[in-house]
């Protein structure tokens, strides 16, 4: 079917009112590569949809440039609608960067925006020296060059509670001296280079960088200025670059949403190895040697890349589990262990449901996962039953399988930490957690023998990174939807008005890390509010929200307030929690557009709830138990 | 004539597919004042799904000066006959 065929097919959906089909087909062919008529189209045809009938997240983002971005907003917006976002995008006149930064009575902070995107190019980078300059006169003039751009970011914060995005320099081919050019600290590609790597070394929490130069150089460096369209009317990249420039800051957006996927379930027979390991044997599986063999090890490789990076690793295979695990046990090439794995399940299931299986283990919403196989058919079954997984084609040659990916731009983050990097042990400790669960027959003799112990502690610099990742990241577990960054929650947590408390859980399986964190107000009228609670969901259900519940009231009653209040804002994800201040013993205290207002009276007693967590408080001296 | 026949087909499904409007038929003395979404930022956008139609590479010059519907299959005739 050619593209004309297919977008005639979605107009006739989207007349239907099949939204979802809609947004379905367009995913399926959503190419970054599709020339710039066809991104138009498909970016009129999303537009087309109500974005209330997809439950996208919206997203307010102002965009301030030094070049002409008409074109590229339209497309991006579609990008964002497929990366689960509705952008509503507000537009800085053309070329006013500095103006519209520095008066604080401009259009960017009557917009109040989510993210802040300067899109500058090379072209907006004001720094050059003499040839030949010395290393002190180049130092000096990267290092005001940093200096004017922090500067502008720290006008925005000064005038507006937002994100911000802001392009590295794409280093332009045109050059005088060619090849010499890298040898010297004075020339154009290196100033610029320095200034991008300056940008990096001063970028404060809440400012992400996004890579124009590294996108330039995927598009391809030669093709991607296209003169005629600088000089005609200021466009800073090709128009064919357009459908790749919007899929990759999408894609960097959604994890500033805190949207990113967060899981990869991984096939076995020839995804991670070569041949079928119930027929051909141990010995007679593709795997480290031959040409296919190493570029499976070069599969599992990345994979185990990774799920060092914070990535939770899932294996779905249709096989005897004994003969899917034997590779991972006694293989010599295996690059994957059954350590990096926290749910493996192989049976003879349909995929769908061993899917939604690990989702519900893991306590993931469907749509974090990424689904990896090479069976077009398991593929689309996936694709039907399960349409908020994200299924990547795979081209037929298992050397391109990881480039197939990364393509993709599934795991974007916008920050790497302790956590991150211990996640895999959290989830499989859980999954161990299931299998001893499953022992008991009562679920109170069964969180009795975890032996669990909580960590409460105030919200210090040690613990900022953390709180603010699990507060942009967390949707389910997330009461209001807030997002803060370090710098906001740092301004905003004083301890005489504003609180934040963080918890961590222990157990006899190990550590689950910090885990959750709440935000206070403490209000005039005596009443303890809570402005954001954040939660894991991976330590769902083990009597967790009870004790924070106590440890609120706790807080409360220290403060001499009467009462806590809460709100339950809905959205499309959280409503995992919409019963939660009921079952936390809260009364209903109204309702406007869907949120739900909560109130619990002190005075009437607010026993506190019972839970099998010992708590510890953490000192700067450690931790000191104290129950 | 059939190849300049065969040019105003293909360039009128274009106008339709850019303004998103399947009524538009195009004639030689149509403008930018004849269609309300033809402004310098669609214009932009006309160009480029006739370039990406008839494979062409047009001008920086020739891109501003494509003013009316006469003048776009003009160019687009001998562009093709020159091929």
């Amino acid at each position: 079917m050619s593209i004309r065929e297919a977008l005639a097919d979605i107009k006739a959906l989207i007349a239907e009112e099949n939204f979802h089909g809609a947004y379905r087909e367009l995913g399926k062919i959503a190419s970054p590569d599709h020339e710039f008529p066809i991104q138009q189209r498909m970016a009129r045809l999303m537009r087309a949809i109500p974005p209330e009938a997809l439950g996208l997240r919206s997203m307010r983002i102002a965009l301030l440039a030094g070049c002409t971005l008409d074109h590229f907003a339209e497309v991006l917006g579609f990008w964002a609608a497929l990366k689960g976002l509705a952008l509503d995008i507000w537009m800085a006149p053309f070329d006013t960067i500095e103006q519209t930064i520095l008066d604080h009575e401009s259009g960017l902070y009557a917009f109040k925006p989510d993210v802040t995107w300067i899109f500058s190019t090379h072209r907006d980078v004001l720094i050059s020296v003499p040839p030949g300059a010395d290393a002190q006169m180049v130092g000096k003039v990267v290092d005001a060059a940093v200096d004017g751009t922090a500067n502008l970011w720290r006008a925005i914060r000064k005038g507006c509670d937002c994100q911000i995005l802001h392009n590295t320099a794409d280093v332009p081919v045109i050059d005088v001296f060619g090849n010499f050019e890298v040898n010297v600290g004075w020339s154009i590609r290196s100033l610029l280079r320095s200034y991008n790597l300056g940008l990096a070394a001063r970028r404060p929490s809440g400012v992400m960088l996004f890579d124009l130069d590294h996108v330039a150089a995927l598009y391809g460096k030669r093709r991607w200025v296209d003169q005629r369209y600088w000089y005609h009317s200021k466009h800073a990249f090709a128009f064919g670059a357009t459908g790749l420039v919007a899929q990759q800051s999408a894609a960097v957006l959604s994890a500033m949403a805190g949207l990113a996927r967060k899981c990869l379930v991984a096939d076995l027979d020839n995804t991670l190895w070569g041949g079928v390991i119930g027929d051909d044997g141990i010995e007679g599986i593709r795997l480290g040697s031959g040409a296919d063999g190493e570029a499976f090890c070069g599969i599992q490789a990345y994979l185990k890349a990774l799920k060092e990076r914070g990535v939770i690793l899932s294996v779905s295979s249709k096989n005897d589990e004994s003969n899917a695990k034997a590779p991972f046990l006694c293989h010599p090439d295996m690059r994957l262990s059954l350590d990096d794995i926290s749910v493996f399940r192989a049976n003879w299931n349909n995929k769908a449901d061993n899917i939604r299986e690990i989702a519900e283990l893991l306590n993931i919403g469907l749509d974090s996962l990424v689904f990896l196989d090479d069976n077009p058919v398991e593929r689309e079954l996936v694709r039907t039953y399960l349409p908020m997984v994200a299924v990547p084609e795979l081209p037929e040659d298992p050397v391109d399988y990881v480039a197939a990916l990364v393509k993709e731009a599934y795991f974007e983050t916008t920050s790497f930490g302790d956590e991150d990097r211990q996640r895999a042990t959290y989830y499989r400790d859980n999954a161990r957690r299931q299998d001893f669960a499953s022992s008991f027959t009562n679920t109170t003799d069964y969180l009795k023998s975890l032996e669990m112990v909580a960590d409460v502690g105030n919200l210090d610099p040690l613990r900022l990174p953390r709180v603010a990742q699990l507060i942009g990241k967390s949707n389910q577990f997330h009461l209001t939807g807030t997002r803060y960054s370090e710098a906001q929650l740092h301004a905003k947590v004083d301890e005489t008005v504003v609180y934040g408390r963080w918890f961590g859980l222990r157990d006899r399986f190990g550590d689950n890390g910090l885990i959750s964190a709440v935000i206070l107000e403490r209000r005039a009228d005596a009443v303890l509010h809570i402005d954001t609670w954040v939660m894991s969901c991976r330590v769902l259900s083990r009597g967790m929200e009870e004790f924070i519940r106590n440890e609120i009231v706790g807080l409360a009653r220290e403060l001499g307030c009467t009462s806590v209040t809460g709100l339950y804002v809905p959205s499309r994800k959280n409503t995992l929690v919409a019963g939660l201040y009921a079952r936390l013993g809260f009364s209903p205290a109204g309702e406007e557009a869907g949120t739900t207002h909560w109130r619990l009276e002190l005075d009437t007693g607010a026993p506190g709830l019972s839970t099998t967590i010992r708590r510890r408080t953490a000192t700067k001296d450690g931790l000191v138990a104290t129950s | 004539m059939a190849n300049e026949q065969n040019i105003r087909e293909r360039l009128n499904r274009i106008f339709q597919e850019t303004f998103d409007d399947d009524s538009i038929s195009i004639h030689d003395n149509m403008t930018a004042e004849d269609i309300d979404e033809w402004d310098s930022v669609s214009h932009i956008s006309l160009v480029l799904a006739v370039e990406n139609e008839f494979n062409i590479r047009l001008s920086a010059a020739a891109v501003g000066k494509l003013s009316n519907v006469g003048e776009m299959v003009r160019l687009l005739t001998e562009m093709s006959d020159g091929q």
